[in-house]
């Protein structure tokens, strides 16, 4: 399924429509949103190479001197470099805070080398550091936005993260700045990255209702507040931080929305997603509007519920035993057989319901005596 | 002993950091502590070991807690000579306890940024010129701590996350190591916290020092929760790993040990 | 607890075997380190020697009860007695009149009745091992009549005489009347700056004590990050002066972050509490209920020691004694956020313990 979004991507925009636009959406119990992120620009990116051999990557370059200081500091001489390697498609972002300004200059960049025509671009925006290093387009810097262009005319272009936009600027202008591209006539398509914990619920909805693909990152279990004291806990922790759910919804031209999930392993700082053998109905329910609870049970789940071997139930061979609870004190053990009885009726009635009914032994036994009153258990 | 001390260093991962390797991308501790159990040693820990003198790695201490002399009397108490270190310039000692920004005496007006800024081009400058005199060395930025630098800006997160941003730029561009700490428990009352949230995410390493879940007792200090989100196994994969274990602070050693395996 | 006997009676060992401190007041330490009284002997005894020169000493106020004014007023008695120089601030308009509520030093006649009690209770249980230590010390710090002790054992009833206010350097602020924190500021650096500086060798000690540094009617109280800098730059200057700075402030009037942050900021952190009145059920509980008057609690303290739990009593309705909690080996509810420990013995003198 995620190649389906990776296809999506790839199939760009239609003419007169805005470019797909895929939102990635982690939080901190499951941080993979990077390793998706990569994932998807890998996938991106080889597509577009697969196809066309003249395709080429430019990195636009907002992580390494987003508010300009190392540019300062160049200027005043107290350090020599800036920049580790600048590649030569890598250009710097030196202003993260005007973003009208980064609008232009991704514009640029990616008319730049599309030349004439009527291609179009694809933007990542990522200001996430470990990108590049940990990532297949080599280059040790982070790259903020990613702009390829294909043979075809016909180009993509996908964003990065916004996390780290929001902080330097206001939630209306980073939309704008989506929406922006993802309206311009030469952008394929857009993808981003948003850390959904460090906003607030209405930024990170803001954000997700800009796009047209919404893939969320949850954590395999909810072991919330496990003391952190015992070892089980530890390993299923540590489980954690190393596969996640994948959720995925395609918001589609004709209204519907689908919904799909896998769950993903990450590997070496690669990440291998697998289908989801039986699919929990949680995303399905989700979408179904609000109803009563049943109380019923349906005629179908009545017999399944009979079907239930209880435990002690094969000792009689069907016919329910009567076994000492020993704990039963002496005094209610008198009075024992009366409701016993009742209750007996109504078994009987019912074999396939499945009560327990317990019996003492004998009556003149006190239940505290030296034999065991789990003597008699099988299981 | 040794066992017992290498109980950190193993869920550290700690060769990884002090030898820098190529396939190793540069590391980021984050070390969160709180007013019962104080993390502190855990820094004095890596301090001593990034100086160990069977390496050339170098130091860049950014001090926002303590003066000098405070670390200098416990390294010398663990047996590493912090002046001597400074002197051969293994050890470089930013005394930044009276930093404000924006500065107090009201004068020419020194935003936060700008005083951020400044702090900053002292750190790269700092780092250029030991990662120029000996290559390969690997070389690590430490903060003490965040919660105090927070102070120092004012109480401006987003500076302090700026700050920071540019820190790890020089974890891609010179292979450095960021080591920093930060008190949990104040931010617990916050709902969404920029600085603990933000650099739990850019962390590689997380070191956890809380307190018993049982409460104190005498025997144990507290106990340590170590993610590792990187640990390299030596076989060529990755992958995270978790450790839990207690601690107890003696005069000039930590022992570390798993819970249960003490009488 | 073992380690912290183990460290009190090393500590006692210390002393008698140290040279007599040449300036009095002021007590050496191992790893260089210098105290100065807290005016509490059992305090000092509990922090290994006292409040360590250059450290921040930060007392959580409990909002029922002033035991955090007893902590402050020792503390200041016994820098005066000892010639100290004295910052004191306080939200009052008028500081200067707490001056006269100073408790005075007991006189050489109750101190021996004090010493005599001791050692009466020292005939009568010998159970406990290391009284004896406390007993030892007591005396050699309780000798010679015309040197200045270390610690005095405090009358509360008995102001201080007013000769020791006299040519002091004393310097009181009012923080209500002082809009700024600038100014308070640049008054402890003036008052740090005329402490001789430390070159090797200690002349003085200066002690600053701030009473309820947030408290509301303070105009910079709702200005959090303003005081936690002037917090975070007092406690720079006194690391590098001869000084120690007590500073009580209450922590349920300030948000929770702050608190911590200043928790965070403290070299040695204690909090004090009230206990309250005739409960029958604490009464059952603890050891010695009747005379507490309240709990001191320490949280952290720069040498390594258990968080504890300390009973405040007035002995003889007028010094103050520190006694370790004694709790019945029952879980008792009246620990609630605060550490308590029922295991530790011997850390403070002439406890009245149930044998």
């Amino acid at each position: 399924m995620a190649e389906s979004v990776s296809r999506a991507l790839r199939d760009g925009a239609l003419d007169g429509e805005h470019a797909p636009a895929l939102a990635i959406k982690d939080s901190g119990d499951s941080p993979f949103g990077l390793a998706v992120f990569s994932h998807v620009l890998t996938q991106l990116a080889s597509n577009v190479l697969a196809g066309k051999s003249q395709s080429r990557f430019v990195v636009l370059d907002c992580y390494t001197d987003p508010l300009g200081w190392k540019e300062r500091l160049m200027e005043c001489g107290s350090i020599t470099n800036s920049s580790p390697k600048v590649s030569v498609n890598t250009s710097l972002c030196k202003d993260i805070r005007d973003l009208d300004k980064l609008f232009s200059l991704i514009l640029q960049q990616g008319k730049g080398f599309l030349g004439e025509g009527k291609s179009r671009f694809s933007v990542a925006i990522d200001s996430e550091p470990g990108l590049s290093g940990r990532k297949a387009h080599g280059g040790g810097s982070l790259c903020l936005i990613d702009e390829r262009a294909d043979l075809d005319l016909m180009s993509n272009l996908s964003l990065g993260k916004v996390s780290e936009m929001l902080r330097h600027t206001s939630t209306s202008s980073v939309a704008g700045l989506i929406s922006n591209l993802r309206s311009h006539n030469l952008v394929s398509c857009v993808f981003w990255l948003l850390h959904s914990d460090f906003h607030e619920i209405r930024v990170a909805a803001a954000l997700e209702y800009l796009s047209s693909m919404l893939a969320s990152i949850e954590q395999m279990t909810r072991p919330n507040d496990v003391p952190r004291d015992n070892s089980q806990n530890i390993s299923l922790l540590e489980h954690n931080y190393r596969r996640g759910k994948f959720h995925v919804r395609f918001k589609r031209r004709n209204g519907r929305v689908r919904v799909m999930s896998e769950e993903f392993q990450v590997e070496q700082s690669r990440i291998k997603f697998m289908s989801v053998s039986s699919e929990d109905g949680t995303i399905a329910q989700s979408l179904v509007p609000k109803v009563q609870f049943n109380l019923q049970l349906s005629e179908k789940e009545k017999v399944d519920r009979a079907k239930v071997v209880l435990p002690f139930e094969h000792q009689g061979n069907g016919r329910s035993i009567d076994i000492y609870d020993g704990r039963r004190s002496l005094n209610d053990g008198k009075s024992d057989t009366m409701p016993a009885s009742s209750e007996k009726v109504q078994t009987n009635e019912d074999s396939g319901r499945g009560e327990i009914i317990y019996f003492r032994d004998s009556d003149d036994e006190m239940p505290d005596s030296d034999e065991d009153p789990d003597d008699d258990l099988d299981i | 002993m040794d066992r017992s001390s290498s109980l950190l260093d193993e869920a550290l991962d700690l060769d990884g950091l002090t030898t820098p390797s190529p396939s190793q991308p540069a590391r980021v501790v984050l070390v969160e502590d709180c007013v019962e159990t104080s993390g502190a040693f855990i820094l004095h820990h890596l301090m001593k070991r990034f100086l160990s003198p069977h390496s050339s790695n170098a130091v860049v201490f950014v001090a926002f807690a303590h003066p000098f002399s405070h670390y200098e009397r416990i390294l010398r108490k663990m047996g590493c000579n912090l002046v001597v270190q400074r002197d051969n310039n293994r050890f470089l000692f930013f005394d930044m306890l009276m930093l404000e920004c924006p500065g107090l005496d009201g004068g020419v007006g020194q935003s936060i940024e700008s005083g951020l800024f400044a702090l900053y081009g002292k750190i790269q400058k700092a780092v250029e010129v030991s990662s120029l005199a000996e290559s390969k060395r690997n070389i690590t930025v430490m903060i003490d701590d965040l919660s105090l630098m927070e102070v120092a800006a004012n109480g401006s997160s987003n500076h302090v996350m700026d700050f920071l941003h540019y820190c790890h730029t020089l974890t891609t561009q010179f292979g450095c190591s960021l080591v920093t700490l930060c008190h949990e428990d104040i931010y617990s009352s916050t709902e969404r916290a920029t600085i603990p949230l933000q650099v739990e995410y850019l962390a590689d390493v997380i070191i956890k020092a809380e307190p018993l879940a049982s409460g104190l007792a005498t025997d144990v200090h507290g106990q340590l929760t170590v993610l590792n989100k990187g640990f390299y196994d030596g076989l060529g994969s990755s992958r995270s790993k978790m450790r839990n274990f207690h601690y107890r602070i003696k005069e000039n050693i930590v022992e570390y040990f798993y819970p249960g395996s003490r009488t | 607890m073992a380690a912290m006997k183990t460290r009190t009676s090393s500590f006692s060992r210390n002393i008698s075997g140290a040279p007599t401190s040449p300036i009095p007041g002021l007590k050496y330490g191992p790893n260089g380190t210098i105290f100065v009284s807290s005016g509490i002997s059992d305090l000092d005894k509990i922090l290994g020697g006292g409040y360590p020169l250059g450290s921040l000493v930060v007392v959580m106020e409990d909002s029922e009860a002033p035991h955090h004014m007893l902590l402050l007023r020792n503390f200041m008695s016994q820098g005066l007695i000892h010639k100290q120089p004295l910052l004191y601030a306080s939200p009052s308009s008028d500081p200067r009149a707490f001056l006269g509520t100073l408790p005075s030093p007991l006189s050489s006649k109750d101190d021996r009745s004090r010493d005599r009690d001791a050692e009466q209770e020292k005939g009568l249980r010998i159970a406990w091992q290391y009284k004896k230590y406390f007993g030892d010390e007591q005396k050699v710090e309780g000798r010679g009549d015309g040197k200045l002790e270390y610690c005095n054992d405090f009358d509360l009833r008995k102001p201080l005489e007013r000769y020791f206010f006299s040519g002091q350097s004393i310097d009181c602020i009012s923080l209500h009347d002082n809009p700024s924190l600038y100014t308070f500021r640049d008054r402890c650096s003036a008052f740090l700056a005329q402490l001789p500086r430390y070159d090797g060798k200690i002349t003085s000690a200066g002690r600053i004590a701030i009473q309820s540094f947030c408290s509301p009617q303070c105009e910079f109280s709702n200005m959090e990050w303003g005081m936690l800098s002037f917090i975070r730059y007092l406690k720079s200057m006194v690391r590098s002066s001869n000084a120690v700075a007590v500073l009580t402030f209450p922590h349920s009037l300030v948000s929770p972050s702050f608190s911590k942050r200043l928790q965070h900021l403290a070299d040695t952190l204690l909090s004090v509490r009230a206990i309250q009145d005739e409960d029958k059920e604490l009464a059952k509980l603890l050891t010695g209920y009747q005379d507490m008057v309240g709990l001191l609690n320490i949280h952290k303290v720069p040498v390594i020691l258990d968080a504890t739990t300390f009973s405040m009593k007035l002995q003889k309705r007028r010094s103050l004694v520190l006694e370790c909690l004694n709790q019945a080996p029952v879980d008792c509810s009246s620990g609630t956020s605060y550490a308590t420990s029922g295991s530790c013995s011997g850390s403070s003198t002439s406890g009245t313990l149930d044998f």
